[in-house]
């Protein structure tokens, strides 16, 4: 059975390359998560907690009830056979299907909201739908799997499977039967909600991918008043992320575009986030803020296109640091999201980041890419930025979609007696 | 733009050593009601540039007797905080300009957004 004695529940979680390690810290910090583990792409634990706390995960893509974790099973080429090894090492324990079902069904109805006269009618269908279950498959592979089957035929075979195991109908119909099969796992589970964790319903205008834009805020160790900059916004995302966070910080929102800005004071709005977002048009070349006034600075920096019209990114990149170490108080954090490229370039301008640092993120191969640019070089011995007082606290390598990207996390160095004097 | 926003901006024109505070010229100004929150408004005002705070909100009309020094032990004087509270969070500035107290440049406030982007030879 799914649910343990205490009556906690199995679940995962998909995550995006690389934000696993986020929300394993989530699922524990939020939920009080317990049996937490991990595998790319998904994070398991057991919860007490309600389905509306587990909706408030913000570094996840999907939440699914686990139906079964098994080890990876080679399918013979013939489907018959295959069906019948899908039977037996896959669809397993008729009981444990039973029980989940019970579980969804339930979450579901917490999910409508139960109770009241009008229900009745549904909880007879609900109990229907337990004795005459209908399910459909939707399944994913990779590996040899995929070279020997797609997925179509694999959805056809694993419902055939399910549906002599369990007497399950198959049928176009909830609950949707997920099932993931590589050459190193083996996953199936059943997903809670229609929506994906990640869409969020309080943005109008959608930028940087919200998850990651969330696992930015996170690093900044946002406490009560803090003020955080965002000295690029565009529409906003990170520091609707981070407001949510910290309801009571302050968040002070820069672009230099008007079109840009305004679609952040209409996300602002959309989120009832106005009494916290500041927002100022202005350069992040020259910020309009005293030296060492906010406690974190936390930038998505563009690449892959012209920075202005003259400077592009790499040439700009000292500048806009030289500000945002500038506007940062001692003991204050830094956050960046970078492109490879500027990765690279930042580890030059940054002597810290030259240390040899344990990476947080798995497959963090900075070597690989130092070799892109020299532009940083040049530019260093040219204008001498030392930046000598940011500290390097870790990296992760995150999937933006079509590109991978690092997030850089620097603390702002104490500034010692003798470098005052 | 709130007040709030005002007491963090400085002038940042080359060469401008005391552009702090900026000198408010307002054309439109607004009042919204903001839920009172006195644990975050008296966390704020440590951070404050108070005397930049009652200039600006004197210059607009919603001083409501605030005093020119700060008071100690307010941080359970509810009366004082949401006077505070109105001053930094409720009253907006729509429409009006910025302007640097040193060079005397001029910084358009629109639709609430204050534009403070220089020209190329400013910075």
């Amino acid at each position: 059975m799914m649910r343990d004695e205490g009556g906690s529940v199995r679940f995962y979680c998909t995550a995006g390359a690389g934000m696993e390690a986020f929300l394993l810290d989530e699922v524990k910090r939020k939920l009080n998560a317990t049996e937490v583990e991990h595998i790319p792409g998904r994070v398991f634990f057991c919860c007490h907690s309600n389905l509306h706390d587990m909706m408030q995960l913000k570094s996840a893509e999907r939440l699914f009830l686990l139906l079964r974790k098994a080890p990876p099973t080679s399918l013979p080429t013939n489907p018959g056979k295959a069906a019948s090894v899908i039977q037996q090492r896959i669809v397993g324990n008729p009981d444990v299907w039973s029980g989940a079902l019970s579980t969804w069904s339930s979450l579901q109805a917490e999910l409508n909201g139960s109770g009241g006269r009008g229900q009745k009618r549904k909880r007879e269908e609900e109990e229907e739908s337990l004795n005459r279950p209908t399910f459909r498959v939707s399944c994913r592979c990779s590996g040899t799997i995929a070279r020997s089957y797609n997925s179509q035929n694999l959805n056809r075979i694993i419902g055939m499977a399910i549906n002599r195991q369990l007497g399950w109908k198959a049928d176009l119909r909830d609950p949707t039967v997920n099932v993931y099969l590589s050459d190193d796992h083996c996953v199936v589970g059943i997903p809670l909600l229609r929506q994906p964790l990640a869409s969020r319903t309080y943005l109008k205008h959608t930028g940087l991918r919200s998850t990651i834009a969330w696992a930015m805020a996170s690093l900044c160790n946002l406490q009560e008043a803090s003020v955080v900059l965002d000295p690029m916004c565009g529409v906003g995302t990170i520091l609707l992320e981070a407001v949510q966070e910290c309801p009571n910080g302050v968040f002070i929102g820069m672009d230099s575009d008007e079109v840009q800005l305004h679609k952040a004071v209409e996300n602002v709005q959309a989120a009832g986030q106005e009494e916290r977002i500041l927002l100022i048009q202005t350069s992040c070349t020259a910020m309009p803020l005293p030296a060492a006034s906010v406690d974190a600075v936390v930038c998505d920096v563009p690449f892959g296109r012209k920075f202005s019209c003259s400077d592009d990114m790499t040439t700009a990149l000292p500048h806009i640091l030289a500000e945002m170490e500038r506007v940062l108080r001692e003991g204050g954090i830094l956050v960046l999201l970078l492109s490879l490229q500027l990765s690279a370039l930042i580890k030059k301008l940054i002597k810290s980041d030259t240390l040899d640092l344990q990476s947080h993120a798995a497959g963090c191969d900075e070597d690989a890419h130092t070799s892109e640019t020299d532009a940083g070089s040049r530019e260093t011995g040219k204008l001498k930025f030392a930046f000598n007082s940011l500290i390097l606290q870790s990296k992760h390598r995150v999937s933006l979609g079509s590109t991978d990207a690092l997030i850089h996390t620097y603390t702002k160095r104490h500034t010692t007696c003798d470098a005052q004097l | 733009m709130k007040l709030l926003t005002h007491n963090m901006l400085t002038s940042h024109v080359k060469g401008v050593t005391k552009g702090y505070p900026l000198l408010i010229k307002a054309t439109e100004v607004k009042v919204n009601e903001v839920e009172f929150n006195p644990q975050f408004v008296s966390r704020m005002i440590p951070k404050l540039e108070w005397s930049a705070l009652i200039h600006a909100a004197e210059g607009l009309g919603y001083l409501q007797d605030l005093p020119s020094t700060l008071v100690s032990n307010y941080e359970n004087d509810e009366d004082f905080l949401r006077k505070v509270h109105r001053v930094l969070l409720e009253v907006e500035v729509i429409e009006g300009t910025l302007q640097c107290p040193e060079s005397g440049r001029e910084f358009p406030i629109s639709r609430g957004v204050p534009n403070m982007l220089l020209n190329e030879d400013e910075s």
